[in-house]
């Protein structure tokens, strides 16, 4: 205890170099507190953005092979997959029906590719109350004919509402087809997924792909929780295997774009009627994870960097503080103070030192974070993807900072073990003779 | 009353038939096995080179070269992208049933189609393929007419599969000679989308290939791309070629 209150007294004598030693330390872990904070909720709020985008959280797509076995993305009866979906055990909010095309959109000499999505607008009301109008109003949809555009969307083919404009496309079989739509609404751009966002009425989407009106192409599931993604989707792969004709789960590892690896497995297997491929969000965002195990792995190296180099400093500064002492260590000594005691000394010291620089650290990172929390990019911005509703969020788990603080503490007495065992080995005699 | 419009209209049918027989309908399914032919090489290999020129308002005119090999005995075509430098070395290769895709900068292989347009040009990989109208088409109507000086028959098409290009089509084929002058091509909404005109052909190894093609976009106005034919032969090409190490290998 006597130690410790001297280590806290050594510290108090150099205020300014104890700061500027101990901000060193802040600032490294900072650093790494933001990284590992921002990439905690980077994943979720990723994964919770793309469900409201591609309206799921578990997806079920049906592919057929035609006469010449060509694959077409149809499901052509869903009652078996009602039917399972209707079996989980996990709080299911609603379904999603989709039939989804890419084409170009062309209006007065305009054109761009667009990603068009049927809506079946009667049984999804949540999706209205996601979509935020900037422009005309959803009654407008009544015409069969009706789009919704994204801001950026609209305004890059100069288009106004009740324009009508052309879309060029290709069937389910990859049949060339044109149509034309009539702009009912214009939505809030979502940043660089609008090519993501044009709504149309599914039953004119399915006559321009030339499939019949109840057929579709994709079945999203929208769980309460993200948290039941990943054991919502093994069960369901479970109770749908009894029933229907299901492509396996798992993809080529070189593969690194799902969609592709989906549709080489596809290409390369031979079936008879339609065949479901099940998929969550995790599946589609792998890469995103890699990003974050990427982004943690370079902060972790920040920090060890950094903290080599305020190694450096420290046990200069150790040493330093060693020379300094050289005299009172001695009268310690000549007082009965073992070696070992002058050692824990040096090295509790360096501890408070650490332990009121992780504190700082993690003080000023918290208070960053809930400055950022609070602030409100909005829904238009690039980063909406990696936003909840428009803000930063953040989250550490507390492995993550105990180890971060184990790290620091063990680099930190690493640094003063040899400064402080210099001073440990001094003879009291020698110490007291010692002029500066 | 009703009896006079049901006799009439056996005259009018009866009056068809026999002017369809009387005059001699040609033989439109063997016309157009007959350009099929003209634009087949089923016992050499063929290959050239396309220069595709296209033109899009407020942009700059883009030129794409590539180099076609194909040998339409087995099915198998090669399309290796010689210009734009940044695309050199992007090529097609259809194996068996399926059309891949190569990207020399991420070495990867990708599944195409033939539907696919080369390089964001009005013009078609199935284009440059070996024709095959006799298989996927039927006449519905004809008819008679000039385009310029000759004097061509007009034949309205219709798909008879749901897995060509474009499910209509109307072609303009000069009647001296059985190849074809102008084709109009519609989607399934009947709507027209693009017009491609043969206005110059060669004659190589006993067939008939057009050395120009102009392909005009009917959506996006002012779009135009026209393809020209060059260093055009019917020499062997080795097996190697119809491979994916061709195309791996063929630009290090």
């Amino acid at each position: 205890m006597k130690t410790a209150v001297l280590a806290f007294r050594n510290l108090n004598r150099q205020k300014k170099r104890s700061f500027l030693l101990g901000g060193a330390i802040a600032f490294g872990i900072f650093i790494i507190t933001m990284i590992n904070g921002f990439t905690g909720s980077f994943v979720e709020n990723v994964s919770e953005n793309f469900s409201h985008l591609l309206a799921g959280h578990i997806f079920i797509d049906g592919v057929e092979k035609s006469e010449s076995g060509k694959n077409i993305s149809i499901i052509r009866d869903d009652t078996l997959l009602l039917e399972a979906v209707g079996q989980l055990n996990f709080p299911v909010r609603y379904l999603t029906k989709r039939s989804t095309f890419s084409g170009t959109l062309i209006f007065e000499g305009d054109s761009l590719m667009q990603n068009v999505s049927g809506v079946l607008w009667e049984e999804e009301e949540y999706l209205k109350e996601r979509l935020l109008l900037v422009e005309g109003d959803f009654a407008s949809m009544k015409n069969p004919k009706g789009i919704i555009l994204s801001e950026n969307t609209a305004s890059r083919l100069n288009i106004t509402i009740g324009d009508t404009l052309l879309v060029q496309l290709k069937t389910a079989t990859g049949q060339q087809n044109v149509g034309d739509f009539v702009l009912a609404a214009i939505i809030q751009d979502p940043g660089f997924f609008g090519s993501l966002s044009a709504y149309a009425n599914m039953e004119y989407v399915n006559q321009l792909l030339n499939i019949s009106p109840k057929e579709y192409m994709t079945l999203g599931i929208f769980l309460d929780d993200l948290k039941y993604m990943n054991p919502a989707s093994i069960m369901l792969y479970q109770l749908l295997t009894n029933k229907v004709n299901l492509f396996e789960r798992s993809y080529q590892q070189e593969d690194t774009n799902i969609f592709q690896a989906m549709t080489d497995q596809a290409k390369e297997e031979k079936w008879e009627g339609v065949r479901y491929r099940l998929y969550t969000l995790n599946d589609m965002l792998g890469q995103v994870e890699q990003i974050v195990r990427a982004l943690n792995i370079v902060g972790l190296v920040i920090l060890v960097i950094l903290f080599l180099i305020i190694m450096v400093g420290i046990t200069n500064t150790f040493r330093m503080i060693m020379f300094e002492r050289i005299r009172e260590i001695g009268t310690m000594r000549s007082l009965g103070l073992h070696r070992k005691g002058v050692r824990r000394l040096f090295i509790i010291e360096s501890l408070f030192l650490s332990l009121g620089g992780v504190l700082s650290g993690l003080l000023v990172s918290g208070i960053l974070m809930l400055i950022l929390s609070k602030i409100s990019i909005g829904v238009e911005s690039p980063l909406f993807l990696l936003l909840n509703n428009g803000h930063f969020t953040f989250k550490i788990s507390p492995v993550q900072i105990i180890g971060n603080i184990a790290i620091v503490a063990v680099l930190t007495i690493l640094a003063v073990l040899v400064p402080a065992n210099k001073a440990s080995k001094l003879e009291p005699a020698d110490a007291l003779r010692f002029r500066n | 009353m009703k009896k006079q419009t049901y006799f009439y209209s056996l005259m009018i049918l009866f009056f068809l038939f026999s002017s369809a027989v009387l005059f001699g309908e040609p033989d439109f399914k063997k016309m157009l096995s007959e350009i099929d032919s003209l634009g087949s090489f089923r016992e050499n290999d063929f290959s050239c080179i396309y220069t595709i020129v296209s033109e899009k308002p407020d942009e700059d005119t883009s030129v794409t070269q590539v180099k076609m090999f194909r040998r339409d005995k087995t099915d198998q075509f090669v399309l290796l992208i010689l210009q734009p430098e940044v695309q050199k070395g992007q090529g097609y290769l259809q194996l068996e049933d399926n059309i891949w895709f190569y990207d020399p900068e991420s070495r990867k292989f990708s599944h195409s189609s033939l539907r696919e347009n080369i390089q964001g040009s009005d013009a078609k990989n199935s284009d440059l393929k070996e024709p095959s109208l006799a298989e996927d088409y039927s006449v519905d109507t004809w008819s008679e007419g000039t385009l310029g000086k000759y004097q061509v028959y007009i034949l309205d098409l219709t798909a008879l599969n749901d897995e060509t290009s474009y499910p209509k089509m109307k072609i303009w084929i000069r009647k001296d000679i059985n190849i074809v002058l102008k084709v109009e091509n519609y989607g399934l909404s009947g709507r027209l989308m693009r017009t491609v005109y043969y206005p110059n052909y060669i004659k190589i190894g006993g067939k008939m290939l057009p050395s120009r093609i102009l392909l005009k976009d009917e959506l996006k106005i002012g779009e135009k791309t026209q393809l020209t034919m060059k260093d055009v032969s019917i020499a062997d090409i080795p097996d190697y070629v119809f491979t994916k190490s061709y195309l791996e290998k063929v630009n290090r």
